[in-house]
Order: structure tokens, then sequence, then C-alpha cells
């Protein structure tokens, strides 16, 4: 009832806006329309975003979004359908591969599209990792780190007695817990398409390697094939649930959630499925287990960029990313998607949630995908479609193939 | 025609346009601009970068896993096709007879081809998942099998297993076809060829296979296309198998778009898929001779 009221006093507002800039006489471009282009990250994505949208339009008049809400697994055909036709959108929310239309010129630098005050309490990690040749054009807007997720019930049957720190401890505890049987297996390792490039990274980083940077992708390591190498011995010894080369990432969060599986790395907004899922699993929360024991892992962060498409409308999208980036609007979007804040305000109200402690204290030893080179996306895609076939095939080999497909990325 | 068959062709224009414009529009403006891809330079971002020649071609057949890749084609077309057909033959010679609840029994036929592919798919990708899938949990408690089998784990059972899936929704339309034929047939020709001494089988060798010959080249044909271009059935069972060892060219023309970000070397690949399959049907044509009037 409230909403409805307050959707309608919202559309007698934006009508009485509209209807005051036409009759403003100098009102030439006052009526702007941003076209803005975002990722669902789960049900509550799109409610959030009319919500904003509304909120947005209601304080400043003339300014219309026209709001466009994609599929993770869309977006990325629709976004470049769109700029290959000539109509990317204004703003648009994307992984890292977002910023990286910069190199292409097409986009405006993050130092234009927000003020100076949002851009200072953002953590300037994650807008230099994204940076395309020293040039930041993304701003980030939720943030993640991984962290092992293990089931305390199944530990305690297999007489483990803490979360493992090294790779050694950790085949060592999954052995122990594949051996309970019944469909129960230690490590969930899921190296099928959905998002393969993730698992393999944190293994890599964990040997204290790392994907090369903006000049150059490295996949062909020694550090990548020891730490291939050490995948294939989980797998080879039953330490992983069978087939990990084709198991997806989606499905197998399930099969963990559902008490069958021992351990498996996780993303923040993993805490709250399994609160709804099975609230009954008892089950915790360490740092993820590198070669030495060292704290490293994957982060990732999604970005916002936008298009060079019309000048007149750089202070509108402006205007718009800053009222995103006011503490509560922001707040309030990683809340509802769970994942971890990427500003210095967002962050002090984030702490106060222990579980996402986790998340955040593994934040200084994130390591990120070399996202700002344009080679990425095809390493990316080939991680994904090439990776898992470390099950049946030396590690050395994979490696080079899809080292082979990076190199041939960033020819052209 | 009776009566006017030298009347000239543009007479009919106004009657054809609407039918042309559509083809035009939807057929011949896409497949055009699919060649044009195929020899520009597209950056992975989708800008064109001017002319590039052969060069698509050339990186596309420089591909290692290429001929791997169009075997898995062939034996996806011709298994799926084989195995639908021969089916379809049999299911539509059986409900040609006339037996109690036939009409229900040619209806729930239908099941498979009026269900969404992707539905029908996605079933099956369930069905078989090894942790929770139904079909697993049916076959290790009917002692079939002793622990649950990730079926569409690994390349080739995977490949089966899809290709049993486009087998089943294939069916439906093949025997409805091949079972329109087989009331093109005479009662009286079959009664005859058993008055001369044919036996059963001899009757429908010699008499009632020839009659279905061209409800056989339409389905046949239609199949052909249907299969060869067929992408849900193994983009939603066979995707997150790793490798190409489950690939057909349309599957792989997709991982070239997504993955590798290749726009147009998957363009010079739906060209020569689109070669393939126009050469499949005119070889057919040419050597089975199907529409050959007797």
């Amino acid at each position: 009832m409230n909403r409805v009221r307050k959707a309608a006093a919202v559309l007698l507002v934006a009508a009485l806006g509209l209807a005051a800039c036409g009759d403003d006489p100098g009102g030439e471009g006052g009526a702007v329309e941003l076209t803005l282009m975002v990722p669902s990250y789960g049900d509550k994505t799109q409610p959030y975003w009319e919500d904003l949208v509304a909120d947005f339009q209601a304080a400043n008049s003339g300014v219309t979004v026209k709001l466009e809400v994609q599929s993770w697994e869309n977006i990325f055909d629709v976004v470049r359908t769109n700029v290959q036709g000539g109509k990317a959108p204004d703003i648009l929310e994307l992984d890292a591969s977002g910023p990286a239309y910069g190199k292409e010129g097409l986009l405006y630098r993050a130092d234009e599209i927000v003020s100076a005050e949002t851009l200072a309490d953002i953590e300037p990690g994650f807008v230099e990792s994204a940076a395309i040749e020293g040039v930041a054009y993304g701003v980030p807007t939720v943030a993640s780190t991984r962290a092992l997720f293990y089931n305390k019930e199944l530990f305690a049957r297999a007489g483990v007695t803490e979360p493992p720190g090294t790779w050694d401890e950790l085949l060592d505890a999954a052995k122990r817990i594949s051996a309970l049987g019944g469909g129960v297996y230690g490590y969930g390792m899921p190296l099928g398409k959905e998002e393969a490039q993730a698992e393999t990274s944190i293994w890599t980083y964990g040997a204290g390697g790392s994907w090369g940077d903006g000049e150059k992708i490295t996949v062909d390591t020694p550090e990548a094939t020891e730490a291939l190498d050490f995948m294939k011995r989980m797998i080879d010894e039953g330490a992983t649930q069978p087939d990990p080369g084709a198991t997806d990432r989606t499905p197998l969060m399930n099969v963990f959630i559902q008490g069958k599986i021992g351990m498996i790395e996780g993303l923040p907004p993993v805490v709250g499925q399994v609160r709804e899922k099975n609230p009954a699993l008892d089950w915790g929360i360490a740092p993820s287990p590198t070669r030495d024991g060292e704290p490293v892992t994957l982060g990732v962060a999604d970005y916002f960029v936008a298009f060079k498409n019309d000048e007149a409308k750089l202070d509108a999208v402006r205007a718009f990313l800053d009222f995103f980036y006011q503490r509560d609007n922001y707040v309030r979007f990683n809340d509802n998607e769970g994942f971890i804040p990427a500003t210095k305000s967002g962050a002090e109200a984030a702490a106060a949630k222990p579980e996402l402690r986790s998340f955040l204290d593994a934040l200084p030893g994130a390591k990120f995908y070399p996202a700002q080179n344009v080679a990425w996306s095809a390493t990316s895609g080939a991680f994904k479609d090439l990776v898992g076939q470390i099950q049946t095939r030396p590690s050395a080999e994979v490696l080079r193939e899809i080292q082979a497909k990076a190199d041939e990325a960033a020819e052209g | 025609m009776v009566g006017g068959g030298r009347e000239p062709a543009w007479r009919s224009l106004p009657w054809l346009a609407p039918a042309l414009c559509l083809i035009a529009a939807v057929v011949l403006y896409p497949a055009g601009f699919m060649l044009v891809t195929s020899f520009r330079d597209l950056s992975q971002f989708g800008r064109d970068r001017g002319w590039a020649g052969l060069e698509n071609y050339r990186r596309l057949l420089g591909l290692g896993h290429l001929p791997g890749v169009l075997l898995n084609t062939a034996v996806w077309v011709v298994g799926v096709v084989a195995v639908t057909m021969a089916l379809s033959l049999a299911l539509a010679q059986f409900l040609d007879k006339e037996f109690p609840g036939r009409r229900a029994v040619r209806l729930a036929v239908l099941v498979p081809w009026a269900a969404s592919v992707v539905m029908t798919s996605t079933v099956f990708v369930y069905g078989l998942e090894p942790f929770y899938g139904q079909l697993n949990r049916m076959l290790v408690d009917l002692g079939v099998l002793d622990a649950p089998v990730g079926f569409l784990k690994t390349p080739l059972s995977g490949f089966l297993c899809a290709a049993a899936v486009a087998v089943l929704v294939s069916v439906p339309f093949t025997t409805y076809v091949v079972l329109a034929g087989l009331q093109t047939v005479p009662r009286e020709v079959l009664e005859a060829a058993r008055m001369d001494g044919a036996s059963r089988p001899q009757a429908y060798r010699r008499v009632v296979l020839p009659m279905l010959r061209p409800a056989l080249a339409v389905a046949a044909i239609i199949n052909v296309i249907n299969v060869f271009n067929s992408l849900p059935i193994l983009r939603t069972m066979t995707d997150s198998i790793p490798g190409h060892g489950a690939d057909t060219t349309t599957t792989l023309t997709f991982k070239l778009i997504q993955s590798d970000r290749q726009v147009d070397t998957a363009s010079a690949l739906s060209v020569l898929n689109f070669v393939v399959v126009l050469a499949v049907i005119v070889v057919y044509l040419r050597v089975a001779r199907p529409m050959r009037e007797h």
C-alpha cells in the first residue's frame, strides 16, 4: 500500500517535473534520458534498481532513467551486440570486463563519472585493479573474496579437528571425509563451465602464482603447473567428488548445503543461501587453504562504467552514480546481494556483521584477475572450456592449450 | 496451371510479394550479414575493424580440434537421423494397425514433440545428475547400477545421452510423416502382392517401402537440417564437459563467440556449416533420388 502510494507520488512528481522542464524557456537539454543496464544477482536485484531509479528521478527532475536488467548469462552478449550496433547503454554494470571497453576508447574515465568525494570513499585497490594502462574507467559496485566453507558435522565424524590451512592438510582432511562413504565427499571442486576460472585461480594464487598483468597474460607458469598438479592429485586420490572436470559450481554448492560435501570454496552470498535452504546445517568458514598457509585468495569486483554516447548526458550520469554511492543506498544494495561493499563507509557498516568478517579479513590478501588486460575475457573463457581436462590429461598440456588461447586473444 | 501455363511470372508478383519480403528480411538478410561478417575483422568487443580477407577461415581451419568436431557432427547427424528413421518406421507401422486406445497412444507419441526441447533436455540433466538425479536413483534402486553414474560428465556418455534425447524429440514428427505416407498405400495393392505369393517381409520391402519413398524423403531432409543445426540439446546437456570431445559445429560456434570472443571466426564456421548442410542435401537428392516418380 505504502509502496503504491510512494510510486504514485513519484510518478506525479516526475510528470510535473517533466512538464516544468517543457515550460522552461532555457531548457534545451533539460530533459535527459539515461539508459542503465545492470546484471541480475538474484530476486532482489530488479526491485532494488526500480526503487532507486524512482527515488533518483524524484530528486532530479528532468532526468529519466531507463532501466534494463539482464541475466549474467546473457548480459555479455547483449552488451556486445549493443556496442556493435552503436547502442551502448549510458551506464553499465559488469564484471571487470566492463572497464576493458576503455581500451577501445569507448568509456569515460572514473574521475569523470563520479564526484571527487565519491571517488575518495572507494577502496583504491579495487579501482586500480581494473585500470587499463594506468587509467581507471570503472568504479566498483560489489566486491567479494573467497573463503572455505566446511561442514562441522562431517569434520567431527571423520575426526578432523580444525579446518585445513595448507594443501597437505586439505588433502588429508578431504581424504578422511571421503572415506566416510555413503555419497559423502571431502572437497567439492567445481571445474565445470560455470566458473572454472575461479577455482583454478584460488589454487594458483595459493601457490604464489598469478595470471600476469595488463601487459601480458601468463597462464603456463611453474606456480600454475604446481597448483594444477596438486588439484589433479586431489582428484586422483579420491579427495574430491567424482568428475570435477564437468561439475558446475551452483549445483555442487547445493550438494554442500545438503550436507554431502566436507569443504568447498564459496562467496559471501552463500552464507544467506545456506541459512535459507538448510538452516540445520552445522557449518563454519575458514580462510582458503594455500600451499604453505600464506593467506591469499581470489578477489572479484563488479564495476560501473559509462559509455561516451553523448557529452550532454555526463552531468546526469555523475548525478546518478553519486546518488547510488550515497551510504544508505549503497549499503542497502550490498545487503540485498550479500556482497562486501567497496567503499570505506560501506565497509564500516559491514564490519558489524560477523558472517562477513572472514571475507573482509581476506580482502588485504586478495588477488584479482588481470581483467584490465583485454585478452583476459577470452582467457577466462578458455579456462571454462578447457581446464576441467586436467582430470584426464597432464596439467602442463592443458595449461599450454589455455596459454595459446590467451596469446591469440592478445593479438587481436 | 490449367489453361494458362504460359502466364508471365511477374503477374504472380503481387501475391508472392509479402512472402518474398518476409523471406528476404528473416532469411536472406541475416544469412548475407553472416557471410559478410565472416570476411570482416571484428574486435572481441564487436567493433568492425575492416576487411580480413580469408583470415577468419584460415584461423578456423587451423583449429586443432576441428577435425574431431566435424567427425562428431557427422556421427551426430547420421546416427540421430538413422536411428530416428528406423524407430519411426516401426512405430508408424504399429500406429497404423487398428487396436483399442489407438487414438490415445497416437496422442501420447506427440508429447516429446510438443514439449520445449530445452525443457526436455533440462529434465534429463536433472534426472541424470549423480547426486540427486531421479533416473540415477531409480537405476541404483533397481540394481542396474551399484552407485550413481555421472552420465553427462564425460564426452562419450554425454554425447550418447544427448543423441538419445535428440532421437526422442525427433521421433514424433517423423512417425507422423511416415504414418501419413502409410495411409496412402492402397489396401488392394498389398492384397494383390499377398495373392501373388509375397511373404509379409517381401510385401513390406517391395511394395510398402517404395510407396513410402516421398514421405521418407521429406522426413529425412527435414531431420537432417534439424539435427544438424540442433543446438539446445547438446548445449543444455554437454556444455559443462571440458574440452571439445562432445562438440558439434553448432556448439563450437557458440564457444567461439562466448568463450573465445571471436564473432568473425564463428561466422566463418557458420558459413562452413551452411555449405556442408547444403552439400549433404544436394548429394542426398542426387544419389537417393527420393523424389523420383517410379
